[in-house]
Order: C-alpha cells, then structure tokens, then sequence
C-alpha cells in the first residue's frame, strides 16, 4: 500500500518550548491509525501543521507523495485532506442544513448536492434537526455535525481530533461504527484519542506521542504491553 | 424560473415570497411617480438621502455579511468624489466625457481596496485592526486633503482646494442629436432610484449565492471556512473591493448632487455616520440597511430644519439603544418578533388541528 | 551656541510631543489595552478632564486642585457609564466599538449646546524661558517628566498594590481570579474608572494650554490610539517606547514639511507597525525574550 501521508522530522518551536520534536510518520493509504498520548504530548499541534495552521520550524510534510510543507491550508484541503478539530469548528449560528450546504457547495451543484445533503443528515441521525441552530444541537450532535462537514468533502485523508470528547458511551459507540464504515469504504482516517474503548473499538495501529515526539508504534496490544507507555500515562495524570 | 432569480429569496436575506415582491413592486413604482406630483426641492431631497445608500449597502456586505469592520467607506467615498471632479471639470461636459469621469472614479476605489485589502487581509491584519488600519487610511485621505487648499495643488484645471472643498463640476451630460440629456433634477433621481434598485436585487442574489454562503462561513468562523477549501483571504479581498466600488459609487453621486466635494467628508464623523446607519438597522441583512439609511438620513435632516443641534444627539441616542436593546438592529429585530410570533399562530393553529388524533 | 539652540528646539518638541502621546494613551492603554474594550468616548473623557478644571479654576479654585477635580470628574462618569453601559458589551467587540462611538457623539454635541462653542481658558502657568530666538513654555517643558512620573506610579500600581495585582488577574483570567476570591465585576468597574480618571487627568493637564471646545476629543482620540497600538498590550513596556518613536516621526515631518504631514507620519507609522508588529513594540518585546 502506498504511503500517502508523511511527515519528516518535523518541528515546531513555540517560543520557549518544542510542542514537536522530531516526529517522522507515515500513514499508509486506506490505514485507520491512531494517535494517543498524555495532554501536552503535541498531538493537536501535529494535525494543526499537517493542515497548514501552523508553519512548521523544521521538517516536511508529505501528501500523496507531493511536498505540500508551504501549501496554505485551503490548498491542501482541496487537494484531499480534512480535519475536525478539537474544539467544534461549526458555524453555530447557522443550521445544519446550511452547514452542511456550505461543507457540500464546492463539489456538487443541484440535485447531486440536495443528494448528499440528505445522505450526510441520515448519515449523522439529523435529518429531524436540519433547520435547527446548529448552536442548538447537543454536544455530540455538534461533533457529528462537524464531522459530516469534513467528510462532505469526500478527503482521501481525515483526521479526527478527539470525535467523542464529551460523548455518552452509546454516542461514542456509535461514532465508533461510523468511522469503521468510512474506513472500510476506502477514506484513511487518523484519530486523536483519549478515551482507550474507543480506541479499542477502532483502532488497527497505534502511535503513542510524548514531549512532540513518536515514543512507540504498533498494533494496541503491543503499545499496552509497553510498560515505558503505561508509566507516561500514570505519571502524567 | 432562473437560477439567478430564485436566489432573490434566500437564507441570507429577510423577505421573500409574492408578498414581499409585490410590496417592493408597488414601493418602486411609486417612487418612481413622484416627481410628477410632487415639488423639485422634495426631489432633491429624496435624491439625497438615497445616494447614500450604495455606501450603506456596501458596508452591510463587508461587515454584517462578511464580519470585516471597515472605517474605510469614508476613504473610497472622498476619492471617487474628488476623482469625479478633476476628471469633469478638465475634460468638460461634451459628448461622453462625463461618463468616461464617473467610470474612472469607480476604477480608483477598486485600486485602492485591491492594494489595502492585499496590504491587510494578506498581511495577517485581523479584527479590530482592520478597523483601525481603514480609519486611519481613511484620516490620512482627509489630513492630506485638507492641506491642498494653495493655489499650486491643482491637477490640470482643477484645483483640489483644500478644506474649502471642490465645486463647480459638471452634471451627468448624454449627448441627444443637437442638444443633451443634463442628468439633474428628475433624471438624476430616476438615475439614482434605477440604480438602488438595480444594486439592491444584484446584492440579493449575490448574498443568496454560494459566494454569499461563503462569505457568511467565513464571518462565523473563518477557520473552519479555510479548512473547507476556500481561500478565505481572496474571498475577503473581493468582497472588499466590492463595497469599495459601492461605496464609489455614493461618492460620485454625491459629488454630482452637490456639485461639491470636501475633504470633511472623510472626516471622523463621517466615517461613523455608515457605520450608525447599518448598526441601526440591522447589518446583517441588505433591506434592514437600506431602510435604516433612507430612514436615519431623513430624520437626521428633519432634526437639523428643526432643532439643528440635537440631531446627533438623537442618532447617538438611537445607536446606543439600539445596541444595548436589539444589537441585530431595529429592523432586524422587529422582523423577527413579527415572523416568531407568526410561527407560533401557526405552530398552535397547526397543534390544535391535529391534536384529536394524536 | 545656535546648534545647540537648534538640537534643543528640536528636543523641545519631541519631548513635547512624547508627552502628548503618553498622556493620552494612558487611560486607553488601561482600557483597550488590558481590557480589550474600544472606547471611542476616550477623547470625551479628556474634553471632560479639560471642562471641569478650567470651569473649577475659573471658580476660583487653584489650578492643582480644579485638576483633581477634572480627573475625579471624569473617573466618576467612567465609573457611571461603565456601570450602565459598558459592562454589558465586554464581549461584544462591535457593539462596543458602536456604543463607544454613540457616547462620544453624544457628548460632544451635549457639551456644545450645554456650554457652547467654546469657553474662556485658563492661562499656562509658570511663564516662559528663552534660547536664542525661541521662547519655549516652561509647563509644556515640564510635562514630558509628568508623563513619565505618571508611568512609574502606574507601573507601583499594577505591580505593587493589591488593587493592581487583582486587576492584572482579573483581565488575563476572569475566571480564574473568580475561583481566587476576586470580585471582577467591581475589579472591571475600577479598571475603567481609573483608564477614565486618567484619561481625565491628560484633559486636566492640557487644559492651560488650549481653549477647551467641545470637538477638543477629536484631536486627542487620534493619538491615543495611534500610542496604544504602537505600543501594544502591555502598558508598561510599550508605551513609552511607542511614544518616543511616534514623537520622533511626528517632530522629524513637521519640522521639515509642518502638522499635517507629520500627522499623516503618525497615521501611516500605525499602520505599518499594525502589519509588521502586530502585536506592538511590548508584544515584539515579549516575543524576543522567549516569553510565551
């Protein structure tokens, strides 16, 4: 399988600190690869530069084999890459439907679109809610939502920061399910996690962060029985 | 129907629907009609007060649409003006010349707002210190202005004259066989009414287009826009440019109304007065602002006849309440109420007709 | 000798000039800087400074005295509006910037039909000296130590007294200082205040040196904000230096070209300062050191 995301060792300096270090990874197309470690350990600031928020201090960063490393983020979205942040990045003041709309205008058009929108509003269980506010919406309705928006976008590539922070278990489940199905249908997703089950639930290869860099790599159970892991986590608590 | 006439009605504009048509229909018409019953000083008038609504309009669609607060209107309004002026009072009235005038002063606003949009939205210049970067634009227009008034700062046969203003530029003139159509007076109303019209229906459709829809995403959130794909900072560069032209476009009429530019009106006072007018109304939405200008400058006009001090303590007044009680604005917030209370008639009627089988 | 007048003559007016701009970005600083409020009123409070000293001291009070007055006055209508008006709107950027705007309308022409176009003015104090050809204003020379006094008992406020050390807190964390113990509401009510009082004070000490005209806010608000975003966030760091270079820029254009353009000097220095520093010279500052 072809590499399609990378990044070599990239860093990123925050006036005082390394928030990356040193990190080289490499998802391979069609992967479902998670992304864990203590808070603090540069997750959220890896997704942030390998969208282009932030402009790396040293390193390249790799897509479907193109240096996209000074490409603005919009370009590298149209070029197939998607995000859902940590913090939930809807327009909250609109409704979903128009969300939706919005995440949907710049590849389809007419019919094909109002297609789509109905695919994607049954996709997250919102068809009832589509005129709703979307400031209106429950927690998790708003990172589902969310989440729809960028899969809208159709990205061979999706990151996921944190899908079901503040989710009931049944809503964690759930989100669960739907990031298998979007994986099985070919979309390589990479997800940053907290919550262990979830991870459990979807997770085919691991990557364990710490202090900004890559600490271990592997399948979860080979992560878990690293003690050094284990210790990072207990300690950091 | 075309798709450019649907998008007439859509989720960014209040109003839609054969009611509402017909009501602007029959306001247009009217309107249109007055000057045949009523006197030339009240023409004037009404002229007056719509000129300034292009500058309006475009103020409502870079900040109430698009979230960017520009004081710099003011700037694009006094340089379009002046333009108009030197470029008429030395080419003449002939032929198409004044025509070739008013569209050269619509050149320069897009001139200034590409090199000031690139300069700022390009450069990483975000929220307030847009605003304080277009005011301070805005002042440097009018300090500089106002220190042309010798007799060695003239461009051509025109001289810029200072703070004592420029006058005594021509009226649209077309050229009809042997004589020409002098747009003053009536014609000039039913120029200044066409093209309200005109630039009020063509911003209905634009707002409701996918532009629009963007343009409203990146006001929510302009993260989240650019990580859908669009390149936010083109998109506020445009739309920039946009209400420059608009705003150019209130200069020049104003400039023909008067015959009369000054730099006063890129002064402090006049670059708040737009943003009063849209911030009454209800910025985020085009009907809202257009009423608000013709409203507030019309009553603004009143108050100065009458107690001539007290008018901007009335539209201080008015802002200020305004702000703390319906902050969308006046009209927006009446809307509103009014379609709530509506949507509950019907949501209780509705309740009520199906409640036996429930 | 007649350099030395001219260097001097020059020094006068960037020291002149220096003072300007640190008086009055003081009470914005306050406000804008540390509070994040665009307070458009801020030339009005300065007008109010200017007003009740020179009707105090027409009253018969003596000068030092109708200045306090002019500072408690406006404080007191800080306090006042901020209590009515302000509190409301400290997350709403563009309604404060809009209500801001509406108070200073509102004030100019109030204090133009109240006390029409202009009242008689107070005569500067302490008389003047001679340096060759010039004659220099022995209290304009004296202000620019007034600024800087004023900037070092700031600074033993902000960083020394219990009032300083809550308001710092309270403005970087609300809600931490909330959990602390801290009342904010009135901390947030006080720090206005005192960006008010000051602002007073700045109307109070020009006031023997201009006619007071209801307009006389329009003339200060520009320089206010020109010193406060040079500056940036952190007052103390900034403002000065922000002050000498703007004093500099501004003494360098009129000598040689006059007001206007060095007005227009000042206007264009924001705002390439706003694209190449945005955060202002404390801000740049701050960023050299490694902090944060």
């Amino acid at each position: 399988m072809a590499t399609i995301l990378q990044t070599r060792g990239l860093k990123k300096y925050f006036g005082g600190l390394y928030a990356i270090n040193g990190v080289d990874l490499s998802i391979e197309e069609g992967e479902l690869r998670c992304l864990i470690g203590p808070n603090g350990a540069g997750k959220s600031t890896l997704f942030k530069l390998i969208l282009g928020s932030y402009e790396p201090s040293e390193g390249t960063i790799l897509f479907k084999g193109h240096d996209i490393t000074s490409l603005r983020p919009h370009l590298r979205v149209q070029r197939g890459l998607s995000i859902k942040f940590q913090v939930p990045g809807i327009f909250l003041a609109l409704p979903v439907e128009q969300n939706l709309r919005i995440a949907l205008q710049r590849a389809f058009r007419g019919a094909a679109l109002e297609q789509e929108l109905e695919r994607l509003l049954a996709l997250i269980d919102l068809e009832h809610q589509r005129t709703e506010l979307a400031t209106n919406l429950s927690h998790g309705q708003q990172q589902w939502l969310e989440i729809a928006m960028a899969v809208a976008l159709q990205p061979a590539v999706l990151l996921l920061d944190e899908p079901t922070a503040g989710m009931s278990p049944e809503e964690t489940f759930k989100t669960g399910e739907l990031v298998k199905k979007l994986n099985a249908s070919g979309m390589t997703i990479v997800v940053i996690e907290h919550d262990m089950a979830f991870v459990r639930q979807i997770a085919k290869r691991v990557t364990v962060l710490h202090f900004g860099q890559v600490f271990d790599e592997g399948s979860l159970d080979d992560i878990v029985r690293n003690e050094d892991v284990v210790r990072i986590y207990l300690g950091k608590v | 129907m075309p798709r450019w006439m649907a998008l007439l009605d859509g989720p960014q504009t209040l109003g839609r629907g054969p009611a509402f048509w017909s009501v602007f229909a029959i306001i247009v018409v009217a309107t249109s009609l007055l000057p045949t019953f009523v006197n030339a000083f009240a023409i004037t008038n009404l002229t007056y007060f719509l000129v300034w609504v292009f500058m309006a309009l475009g103020l409502s669609l870079i900040w109430g649409y698009s979230g960017i607060l520009s004081f710099g209107q003011t700037a694009f309004f006094g340089l379009a003006g002046y333009t108009y002026g030197v470029i008429s009072i030395n080419l003449g009235d002939a032929g198409l010349w004044t025509w070739f005038a008013l569209l050269v002063s619509l050149i320069l606003p897009i001139v200034l707002a590409v090199v000031l949009g690139y300069f700022m939205f390009y450069g990483g210049v975000r929220d307030v210190f847009v605003g304080i970067v277009t005011l301070s634009i805005t002042l440097v227009l009018e300090t500089f202005m106002a220190q042309t008034a010798g007799p060695e700062w003239t461009i051509g046969s025109a001289r810029l004259n200072g703070f004592n203003g420029m006058s005594n530029m021509p009226p649209l003139t077309f050229p009809w066989g042997e004589n020409s159509i002098i747009f003053d007076g009536p014609a000039f109303f039913w120029l200044v009414l066409a093209l309200v019209v005109l630039v009020y229906l063509g911003l209905r459709i634009l707002v409701n287009s996918r532009f629009g829809n963007v343009l409203v995403a990146i006001r929510e959130n302009p993260d989240r826009a650019e990580m859908l794909g669009y390149n936010v900072r083109l998109y506020q560069l445009l739309v920039f440019v946009i209400g420059s032209v608009l705003a150019g476009m209130s200069g020049v009429l104003y400039t023909l109304w008067g015959s009369y530019i000054t730099p006063s009106s890129m002064g402090l006072t006049a670059a708040a007065l737009p943003i009063i007018w849209v911030a009454a109304g209800g910025r985020k939405d085009l009907t809202a602002t257009l009423l608000a200008t013709v409203l507030l400058t019309w009553l603004s006009q009143q108050l100065a006849v009458k107690g001539n001090q007290y008018a901007l303590i009335w539209m201080g007044a008015i802002l200020l309440v305004v702000v703390l009680f319906a902050p969308e604005g006046l009209f927006v917030t009446l809307w509103k109420r009014l379609r709530g209370r509506k949507r509950t008639r019907q949501a209780t009627a509705a309740k009520a007709a199906s409640s036996p089988s429930a | 000798m007649s350099f030395l007048v001219q260097a001097y003559a020059f020094f006068y007016q960037f020291a002149d000039s220096f003072a300007f701009l640190v008086l009055c970005g003081l009470g914005l600083a306050i406000i804008f800087g540390m509070m994040g409020v665009i307070n458009l009123a801020h030339g009005e409070f300065i007008m109010c400074g200017a007003y009740v000293t020179v009707l105090s001291a027409r009253g018969g009070l003596p000068l030092p005295f109708a200045m306090l007055c002019g500072t408690l006055a406006a404080g007191l209508v800080g306090l006042i509006l901020e209590f009515l008006i302000i509190r409301r709107l400290y997350h709403r950027l563009f309604d404060s910037i809009v209500a801001t705007w509406a108070l200073s309308l509102i004030a100019t022409q109030g204090m133009l039909i109240v006390a029409g176009p202009s009242i008689e003015g107070l005569k500067t104090p302490f008389g003047s000296f001679e340096l060759g050809d010039y004659s220099f204003s022995v209290y304009r020379a004296l202000l620019p130590l007034v600024a800087l006094l004023l900037l070092g008992a700031l600074y033993w406020l902000f960083v020394r007294t219990r009032f300083g050390i809550y308001s710092r807190a309270t403005i970087q964390d609300a809600d931490m200082a909330r959990a602390l113990g801290a009342n904010t509401s009135r901390i947030y009510s006080q720090t206005f205040a005192l960006g008010a009082a000051l602002a007073g004070l700045t109307g109070a000490l020009y006031a023997p040196t201009m006619t007071a005209v209801p307009t006389m806010g329009q003339a200060f608000i520009v320089q206010s904000f020109v010193s406060v975003v040079v500056s940036g966030a952190d007052v103390m760091l900034g403002l000065a230096p922000a002050a000498a270079v703007l004093a500099f820029i501004q003494s360098l254009l009129t000598k040689s070209y006059g007001q206007l353009i060095g007005q227009i000097g000042l206007l264009l220095t924001v705002i390439i300062v706003v694209r190449v520093l945005p955060k202002g010279i404390s801000g740049w500052f701050l960023q050299r050191s490694g902090g944060r």
